[in-house]
């Protein structure tokens, strides 16, 4: 192996930005092990791991935001341009380097539980911190995607972000007013959605979150929708019947989702449209 | 060896406790168990707690959900336009 030059980290960084990236952080590997369990931690995919490197971008656009329709934003394919900028980190971490990198895969571990937390990593990067709502987010940009490396270079690692980007001044400001917030607002826990938490001292505590019914708004047209019809029209001993669920629009949806599965992960996004600090409201013409 | 299929009886009776404590859904305070933790906590073997947890992943809710996830969605999206447009017309009825 290598020995690692002294300007590696930053070439590294240099070389995400010009790649797309919109920010790029270093997590120390075994930062992991107080949060993650065992298989889910970098040593366990990479052995010898000792950093992890996180990228983020590719948020979707103003116009996203504004769609009538909720199919537009989880259709725009944003994330495939993240996780690029990730593969090409892993080759020139091993070409230019001379240490192992493996590209943490987008895909799942076992049922849905991924090889490695993105969101996990990119806290432990530095590059944003927890929601209320739940997704990370940066300081400066919001929401974004995220891509990671584990690698067992060396490279310089990158403090947490001290200051949370949630809750945003109108938050704040909404729950003094109204004792809620726009995420607890639009999905609420005791009213049939995902989200329950408070503001206290000006922070976010998160309470309750149904991660089930989050999934199937975030997964509606995808695998957990799919094995929903299938066991429906299995079940189902009309054969007409059957035809309608099985030539329907959720299966006929599910099977398009499925077939572009990469830009189709994400199919709810209802939280983060309406949260300030997610990516505030631009106007324009 | 053949094809692991998960006893049914052995799912009913693990399903809730194996979803409490893996890291399936994530919990406030806590991280939760990895599938192999869970089977000693459980007495049972590694890849039974896998396939339970999984199973039990998608056995929450019914297909109805999925609908309303739909209808929520939609809802949700057309009144955030309608704001933040300021086009009250594009209001979900």
């Amino acid at each position: 192996m290598t020995e690692l030059p002294s300007n590696a980290t930053k070439r590294l960084k240099t070389i995400a930005i010009s790649a797309g990236a919109t920010v790029v952080g270093v997590a120390d590997a075994a930062a992991f092990d107080a949060h993650a369990p065992a298989k889910h931690r970098p040593a366990d995919l990479l052995p010898g791991a000792r950093t992890v490197v996180v990228v983020g971008g590719a948020q979707p656009r103003a116009g996203d935001w504004v769609a009538t329709s909720p199919w537009l934003l989880s259709t725009m394919g944003t994330t495939e341009r993240i996780q690029g900028v990730g593969r090409r980190l892993a080759q020139s971490i091993e070409s230019e380097l001379g240490y192992y990198a493996l590209y943490v895969p987008p895909g799942t571990a076992s049922g849905d539980t991924p090889f490695l937390s993105l969101m996990l990593a990119a806290e432990l990067a530095g590059l944003g911190s927890r929601s209320l709502a739940g997704p990370i987010l940066n300081r400066e940009h919001g929401f974004m995607y995220w891509s990671a490396v584990i690698t067992t270079a060396p490279l310089e690692v990158d403090p947490p972000e001290t200051a949370p980007a949630c809750p945003a001044p109108p938050c704040r400001e909404m729950w003094e007013r109204e004792h809620t917030t726009p995420c607890l607002r639009v999905c609420p826990l005791h009213d049939g959605g995902c989200l329950a938490g408070r503001l206290e001292d000006g922070r976010a505590v998160r309470t309750g979150y149904d991660a089930a019914r989050c999934n199937t708004r975030v997964h509606t047209h995808w695998v957990g929708g799919f094995q929903k019809v299938l066991e429906e029209t299995l079940n189902e001993p009309d054969r007409e019947k059957r035809k309608m669920l099985v030539y329907g629009d959720f299966m006929t949806r599910t099977l398009w989702a499925i077939t572009y599965s990469s830009t189709n992960i994400a199919q709810c996004f209802e939280c983060m449209r309406v949260c300030p600090a997610a990516h505030g409201l631009k106007e324009m013409r | 060896m053949g094809f692991f299929r998960l006893d049914p009886e052995v799912y009913a009776r693990h399903k809730d406790e194996v979803l409490k404590l893996s890291n399936s859904f994530q919990r406030i305070d806590a991280r939760g168990l990895s599938d192999r933790e869970i089977a000693e906590r459980l007495g049972l073997d590694e890849p039974t707690v896998t396939e339970i947890r999984v199973i039990a992943e998608r056995d929450c809710y019914p297909l109805d959900e999925w609908q309303r996830a739909i209808e929520f969605k939609r809802k949700a999206c057309r009144d955030w336009a309608a704001a933040a447009l300021k086009r009250p017309d594009l209001k979900d009825s």
